[in-house]
């Protein structure tokens, strides 16, 4: 052993002397000779024969020189620096060639390698809690809302009989004021049950948790901060532990930090937690209506579905106490994991994107496959005269295996840039709701995993031809012809172009759906339209008059814009929903009943001029008036879907309403056309508007100013946050052109189909240049036969046609593949589409024109090349 | 013992080697002297072939049983001289011993009629 490190580590010295050593052995071995010389002229033999006689005896002085250095050297490295002087000087003489390859590897790696790193904190990785698989949330689901939520009686009750290890609860988030310094601003305040951290398994990073004491309904207040807030606000000093923040008018002490890396379950911003101190022993008719959202972590070995059915008779019977009978049947349990919770809405998108790059990638690794094994072919005589020269199998191997690993090398690196480039793209570019951008980052594993596929393949299609014997008859004939072993390349240009089928089925799909998406009405006219949202802050406007006389205050000032225009005040704005109520609390005055399986009816306070500002046209009846507003009439607006629903063919103008079973009764003036209130995707519901009065008891906390103006946003900005600053300085109102509003609904739908319709242009491509390749190999391959052929009669457009008819077969087999994929995968992307049938034909059609379009140009060099072979030379070259 | 016998170039090889740290037991020597002290002390019975003893002085300087040094030799010329290590030194002994046992053995053998 220590041999064998003696003598590496002479062959390392002699690395670097490599010259000296040469030149070492020279005079080694010339001294010998000379030496030889002078014996023999001392034994009397002349000049000339000396030398010749010495030199007879010498032997081959080079081969024993050979020998000798061979053993100061490692073989190995001496092998792979020649090896990859080769690979590079073949680079060289095929720019070409190399680009293409490279490139494809760049694609394919760096494509979805962006790709994984931006679904993966969505679909793969662990969310931050430990064992987060035994996390779930739970609740009711009911057309209320898109999310399971609870109440705080029912609450009480699972945690006490439910299955779960451990249950918690959270009110829903709002905007409290704090007092950073001298001036209040709004954060964002989250109030949890005191087992929250617990149930997550979270614990502060400094300071305390909340226990049982503080969780009390009339306890001290104290609070946890999150990480950001500390940092922003108290400077990260520890020493703000104990110190006492005011929060919505009230002193709360900060008991704790919360980690850096925490996140609520539901991905809501969190400045400060504080404690939710739910009471039990208020009576169950108040504890009913107050809206939680419920979290559980299950204990070992449960699994949902089991824990599901265990809490299915405690949720029966707390439903029948808290749930009011009309909704009873419309609300039904939920037990889901907590990562189905937060993904849901992009879980189908995400999987889409990752489907569709994966093809991607596969289509390149077809190509550098079918690349390399065009070249093994090539280099089939070039192998035969290595060997015929003295170059054994593992020297060969070890030849084209340094070479496969360089390209790969390459196109790893290559590859890295073009990830990291698109996903800084993809993060630029990816609307709000993909979730947890930025936690991705370029993932390593993934990576390595899509190199070590691309390099195996390249690998496995380069060593091809240094694994079968060279053969000695490689290197008599030159052109070798006919069956060149072809079938699993054509196979291969076949599978690229069934697989871009699909992905060129995807994308028109996609882009279809994106167009309807675009197109179609929304009932009301977004253009020149600016809106401003605000949420007035909870504890200073808990009276009802406070919030009245805001309103009217907003209303005011509001009304007067610069340069003319219409104003409304509306509660919410389209094409967002609204407050909902049940359809079965309607009665109609001298009507039987309405249906109770109704679902939902929305609806909305407004001013009167909300359906001039927004454009809406009224049908029938009239608007509501100014006049009205002071008046103790209740004036009601339907919707014509409701309408129709609740009179058909009768007039509804005139008809009393009961709208809340409180025997208040409202009266129809008018009739408006349907709008999108429930976002552009899903079916408008039915919808009726009531009007807000000057001193109503009934208005909420948050509202929206409509204008309609010629004014630019900026302008109109400063100006609506100058007014509403004069009234309540800390509120947040966010401003924003009414387009851009509904735009932000189509902004996923626009991600998607944009990365997919790069996808499929990309393998597009791919294909194309796989079917060049082939076809080009075959023409050469196929000269003298060519040539044959022409000089028997054929006419050059027969040949040309020929190679055309090559390329439509195997394009038609890949398109009916590509088509058979498509309606095998047709169901999962209906989700992801509106209006437009996963099967439709349109699309299919034009994806497989495209296709036969660009087949027939990728083959149009070779076949003009093939048509344009001359016979004479071609049968010369014998 | 086994895998040297049925190798005869190996054989050769070995013994080669042991003739050369024989040979250099005293004092350094260069190439071309070592050649002709064993060509001398066998009384022309053994030649070394050039093409045999370079490769093994080189084979055994990597195995470092041999180090070896330029110097200036008895005709004002540059000459590469090796000597034996300690190592050289051992494995000299070793192989010498073991050569003795197998020619006697194999000398017992002989003798008998």
């Amino acid at each position: 052993m220590s041999e064998w490190l003696n003598s590496a580590w002479l062959r390392a010295k002699a690395l670097f002397k490599r010259r000296q050593l040469d030149r070492d052995l020279e005079d080694e071995l010339r001294f010998h000779l000379a030496l030889r010389e002078e014996k023999l002229k001392a034994a009397g033999v002349n000049l000339e024969e000396a030398r010749y006689a010495s030199r007879r005896r010498f032997g081959n002085s080079f081969s024993l020189k050979e020998a000798c250095r061979e053993m100061w050297t490692f073989a190995w490295l001496e092998d792979l620096g020649q090896d990859m002087r080769y690979t590079f000087r073949a680079m060289r003489k095929n720019p070409g060639f190399t680009a293409v390859v490279v490139v494809t590897l760049a694609v394919g790696i760096g494509a979805s390698t962006a790709v994984f790193s931006v679904v993966d904190p969505l679909l793969f990785r662990r969310l931050p809690y430990p064992k987060d698989d035994q996390l779930v949330s739970v609740g009711y689901l009911g057309p209320v809302d898109n999310n399971e939520f609870n109440v705080t009686s029912s609450y009480f009750d699972w945690r006490q009989q439910g299955p779960f290890k451990s249950l918690t609860a959270m009110r829903p988030g709002v905007g409290c004021d704090a007092m950073i310094g001298d001036s209040p601003r709004r954060i964002n305040c989250y109030a949890v049950t005191a087992n929250f951290l617990q149930t997550f398994g979270i614990s502060p990073l400094l300071g305390r948790d909340f226990n049982h004491e503080d969780d009390r309904p009339h306890a001290p207040a104290v609070g946890l901060l999150s990480y950001g807030f500390w940092q922003r606000s108290f400077g990260g000093d520890a020493k703000a532990l104990g110190k006492t923040l005011i929060v919505d008018d009230d002193p709360v002490q900060i008991i704790g930090v919360l980690p850096k890396s925490f996140e609520m379950p539901q991905l809501g911003e969190i400045d400060v937690m504080l404690p939710a101190r739910l009471d039990a022993s208020l009576p169950r008719s108040a504890n009913s209506g107050s809206f939680l959202r419920t979290f559980a972590r299950l204990p070992e070995g449960v699994s949902i579905e089991q824990a599901r059915g265990r809490l299915l008779p405690i949720f029966n019977a707390s439903a029948d106490k808290d749930v009011p009978p009309e909704l009873r049947k419309e609300v039904r349990l939920v037990v889901r994991s907590l990562r189905d919770r937060q993904i849901h809405e992009v879980k189908l998108s995400s999987w889409m994107l990752l489907g569709s790059v994966l093809a991607l990638l596969l289509a390149a690794c077809a190509n550098i496959a079918n690349l390399m094994l065009a070249r093994a072919v090539a280099r089939r005589q070039e192998l035969a005269m290595r060997a015929a020269l003295g170059a054994g199998r593992g020297r060969l191997m070890r030849q084209t295996l340094t070479e496969s690993m360089i390209f790969g090398l390459l196109g790893g690196v290559a590859g890295s840039g073009t990830a990291w480039a698109l996903l800084r793209l993809c993060v630029k570019l990816a609307p709000g709701g993909m979730l947890r951008l930025e936690h991705a980052r370029i993932d390593f594993r993934v990576l390595l995993f899509a190199l070590a596929g691309s390099l195996g393949a390249a690998l496995l299609f380069g060593m091809a031809p240094a694994l079968e014997s060279p053969q000695a008859e490689a290197l008599a004939s030159w052109h070798v012809t006919g069956t060149a072993r072809t079938l699993f390349r054509k196979a291969l240009v076949s599978a690229q172009v069934a697989i871009s089928l699909v992905l060129l089925a995807g994308a028109s799909l996609l882009l279809r759906s994106l167009w309807k998406l675009q197109d179609q009405p929304l009932g009301f006219q977004p253009e020149h339209v600016i809106t401003a949202s605000f949420t007035m802050p909870r504890h200073r406007y808990q009276n009802a008059e406070a919030r009245a006389s805001f309103f009217d205050e907003i209303e005011e000032r509001l009304k007067r814009i610069p340069g003319g225009g219409f104003f409304a005040l509306s509660d919410s704005i389209p094409p967002r929903g609204s407050m909902g109520r049940p359809y079965s609390n309607l009665r109609i005055a001298g009507h039987p009943p309405v249906a109770s399986d109704g679902g939902m009816v929305e609806f909305r306070w407004v001013t009167p001029s909300y359906f001039r500002a927004l454009a809406i046209p009224i049908l029938t009846g009239r608007a509501f008036e100014e006049s009205e507003r002071a008046s103790g009439e209740s004036p009601l607006i339907l919707s014509a879907a409701l309408a129709r629903r609740l009179f058909g063919n009768e007039s509804p103008l005139g008809q009393q309403i009961d709208l809340d079973v409180s025997g208040h009764w409202s009266t129809v003036v008018g009739v408006a056309a349907d709008i999108k209130n429930n976002g552009l995707t899903d079916p408008p519901d039915p919808e009726y508007y009531r009007l807000r009065m000057h001193n109503s008891q009934e208005m909420g906390f948050s509202g929206v100013a409509i204008f309609r103006t010629a004014l630019d946003s900026d302008t109109l900005t400063r100006w609506v946050r100058k007014e509403l600053s004069a009234i309540e300085p800390s509120m947040p109102v966010a401003v924003e052109p009414l387009e851009q509003r509904v735009d932000r609904f189509r902004e996923r739908p626009r991600f998607v189909a944009a990365l997919v319709g790069l996808f499929a242009g990309l393998g597009l491509l791919m294909a194309a240049v796989g079917l060049y390749g082939v076809l080009s190999f075959l023409v050469a391959r196929q000269t003298r036969e060519i040539g044959v052929r022409m000089a028997i009669g054929a006419r050059p457009v027969d040949i040309a046609l020929q190679i055309q008819k090559y390329a439509g077969i195997w394009t038609g087999t890949g398109v009916i593949g590509g088509l058979a994929g498509s309606f095998a995968l047709a169901r999962t992307i209906r989700g992801l589409l509106f209006e437009v049938s996963p099967n439709d034909p349109v699309s299919l059609l034009v994806s497989a024109t495209v296709l036969l379009v660009t087949a027939a140009l990728a083959a149009w060099v070779p076949s003009s090349r093939a048509a344009r072979v001359d016979p004479v030379i071609a049968l010369r070259n014998e | 013992m086994g895998e040297k016998q049925s190798n005869p170039a190996g054989i050769l090889r070995d013994t080669l080697d042991m003739l050369i740290l024989k040979a250099l037991k005293r004092r350094p020597l260069h190439g071309y002297a070592i050649a002709e002290f064993i060509e001398q002390t066998s009384e022309e019975v053994l030649r070394v072939e050039e093409g045999a003893l370079y490769p093994a002085l080189h084979r055994l300087e990597l195995r470092g049983w041999l180090d070896s040094e330029w110097g200036i030799s008895e005709n004002n010329r540059r000459a590469k001289y090796y000597r034996l290590t300690a190592v050289g030194r051992k494995q000299l002994a070793e192989e010498a011993a073991r050569w003795i046992r197998m020619a006697t053995a194999i000398a017992r053998v002989m003798e008998t009629a």
